[in-house]
């Protein structure tokens, strides 16, 4: 391999992309959106759950139940309406997520140390956001239950107990659960994805559609040097647009990148490499910018976002989609920057991820240089 | 690095076989060196599939062949190192300027650094092209673009150059001006490989091999073939030939 033919070709991809800044610009402006779109809108936390009240009660325990309510942060109490009817009408039009009813007689059942029904009607259209919800109404529920028991021994003079079990859950890893934490690193991996797959996937396939292709085969060129030549200018677009992430991600969302820089730069650098390798494979056998677009697109860019364990759990997939989800790249990033970022664990735990990423690697340019030969290269 | 022999180019029982298709039938001819040297056939004589075998672009199915003493399929990339090819269809760069083009050519072929600008240079002039070399290359004129293909070809010297049907949509001036050049190549001693079905243009060939169907069906000089297969017949020319010659291996 001669390090000049490489640098040849590199120049010349480099004239190509100056050349036609479109593909720069949708290198750079795809990314930046993605992580704004993602940043901000998809923030798969739950807080403020619109709540609407029918109080049918008036009186002072119904009003200290819906002040405990409002005074959650998970809960906004949006406003009190009149009957069980127009709570319907709210939950059908989407304003509010959940209608809270008490009945009539509630506050006199209170004192008189009785137990007292409330209707709570939830939203479950999403069943995600439903499942949360329900969450923090029991949490709420038995919470406000305690206090009234607590309530209850003191005015009869007994002393207050301890719960027999006593829990205590913390959570590692993401104290805060903010999902943003978790999504940031999901963004990189798909931002990835689009910079290097779906950019490399058009090199090759316009070489052919050019005819320029016929050159290359003449030339003292091997298929080793073309592909190195072709992908790493996109390796430092790549990498730019990781620095960009992680530089917004800190700026914007506050995820701060606190663990070890070099491990991170090297799982991306590694990754880079394998998208780049996916995106000439694509390239080399579609041998056609528009169906190297849209081969790019099925093969990278949705099974980063779907099967990655990024936005659906992959515990959660049926088992065909979990074997697809295991030869997914991102899948593996994705676990290391997590294991970097949220777990701050090192290499020692992450060699494996590394080490099927290296395989990947190893397949995708392998087999790009068994077609590229078997072309004359 | 020189062959031993006088011969720049040595083809025997070259096949090639697309699948059940037999583009090249087993071919056997020699081509001497600084000589004139032409392919001739119809489209889809086989023409291009024996011009990229040897180049060292598609690998023969079987048979052998020697370019500039180098084995086509075990010494490919010498044998790239010692031709210039142009393709029948343009195929440079169209979105990076002339001056890019050559730059890339640089890089790849094994001119010493020092040499750059003066290869530079001679392509730019030879090409005619040195007042555009920064403009697109889309934007240049069919014909001017040919002539940055053919110095490009060029660039490093070769001992051969290939050339696959080059006048193909080229005006009858250019034509002219191109087998001027052509005839000065080979008078500084490069053996020139033209493949055409202009059969008027071979006339300028110092030798020719008619094939067909992916087999020779005539060799020889322009003079000899049109004396061997139009006998007799005052003021044939290579057209004759060619159509009598068709005519006889139709079935």
């Amino acid at each position: 391999m001669s390090p000049r033919n490489v640098g040849a070709v590199m120049r010349k991809e480099f004239n190509h992309i100056v050349r036609d800044p479109r593909s720069l610009i949708l290198a750079f402006i795809i990314p930046l959106s993605l992580i704004l779109l993602f940043g901000y809108a998809l923030s798969l936390d739950v807080e403020n759950v619109r709540t609407v009240i029918v109080d049918h009660d008036r009186t002072r325990e119904s009003r200290d139940l819906v002040r405990h309510l409002a005074s959650s942060p998970y809960f906004r109490v949006q406003g009190h309406l009149e009957s069980t009817a127009e709570v319907s009408v709210v939950l059908d039009s989407g304003t509010a997520a959940v209608g809270v009813i008490i009945p009539p007689g509630y506050g006199r059942d209170i004192t008189a140390d009785r137990s007292s029904p409330i209707q709570v009607l939830v939203d479950a259209s999403d069943p995600n956001f439903s499942n949360i919800t329900l969450g923090y109404l029991t949490a709420f529920i038995n919470t406000y239950n305690q206090r009234l028991l607590l309530k209850f021994l003191d005015k009869n003079g007994m002393p207050a107990i301890e719960p027999p079990v006593d829990g205590r859950i913390r959570v590692w890893f993401n104290e805060d659960l903010q999902s943003r934490k978790f999504i940031i690193p999901g963004i990189i991996a798909v931002i990835i994805m689009i910079a290097g797959a779906m950019l490399t996937s058009l090199v090759i396939a316009r070489e052919y559609e050019a005819g320029t292709m016929e050159t290359i085969r003449s030339l003292p060129l091997t298929a080793v040097e073309f592909l190195l030549g072709k992908a790493v200018p996109y390796f430092f677009i790549a990498m730019t647009n990781v620095l960009i992430a992680v530089l917004l991600g800190q700026v914007l969302f506050d995820v701060v990148m606190k663990a070890e820089f070099s491990l991170m730069m090297a799982a991306s650098s590694l990754y880079i490499c394998v998208a780049l390798a996916l995106g000439l494979l694509i390239s080399t056998v579609t041998r056609s910018q528009l169906l190297a677009n849209q081969g790019a697109i099925l093969l990278t860019y949705l099974p980063s976002l779907l099967l990655s364990d990024f936005v659906f759990p992959v515990t959660n997939l049926p088992r065909v989609l979990q074997l697809i989800s295991s030869i997914v790249p991102a899948t593996y990033y994705i676990e290391i920057l997590n294991g970097i970022y949220l777990k701050d664990v090192g290499f020692a735990l992450l060699w494996k991820d590394f080490a099927v990423m290296v395989l990947m690697l190893a397949v995708l340019s392998g087999l790009s240089l068994f077609i590229l030969r078997r072309e004359g290269l | 690095m020189t062959p031993s022999s006088d011969d720049a180019i040595l083809v025997q029982d070259l096949v090639k076989r697309f699948g059940e298709f037999e583009a090249v039938k087993g071919i056997t001819f020699s081509v001497r060196r600084g000589e004139i040297f032409g392919l001739l056939g119809s489209n889809g004589s086989g023409k291009s599939t024996t011009i990229r075998m040897l180049c060292g672009i598609i690998a023969p199915t079987s048979g052998r062949a020697r370019v500039a003493g180098y084995d086509i399929e075990s010494q490919s990339e010498e044998v790239k190192h010692s031709i210039g090819y142009m393709s029948q269809k343009f195929s440079l760069y169209e979105d990076l300027t002339p001056f890019e083009n050559i730059r890339f050519f640089l890089g790849l072929y094994n001119v010493d650094r020092s040499r750059w600008k003066e290869r530079m240079e001679w392509v730019l002039e030879t090409a005619r092209i040195t007042e555009v070399k920064d403009r697109l290359t889309r934007d240049l004129p069919q014909g001017w673009r040919q002539r940055l293909a053919l110095g490009c070809a060029l660039l490093h010297r070769p001992e051969i150059l290939f050339l696959d049907e080059p006048t193909s949509g080229v005006d009858p001036v250019t034509r002219r001006h191109f087998w001027g050049f052509i005839r000065e190549l080979s008078e500084q001693g490069i053996t020139v490989f033209v493949t055409t079905h202009y059969m008027d243009e071979a006339e300028n060939c110092d030798r020719i091999v008619m094939i067909d169907l992916g087999t020779i069906v005539a060799q020889g000089s322009p003079a000899q073939i049109i004396r061997e297969v139009c006998p007799g017949s005052e003021g044939a020319d290579l057209n004759e030939a060619f159509i009598t010659l068709m005519a006889r291996s139709a079935p």
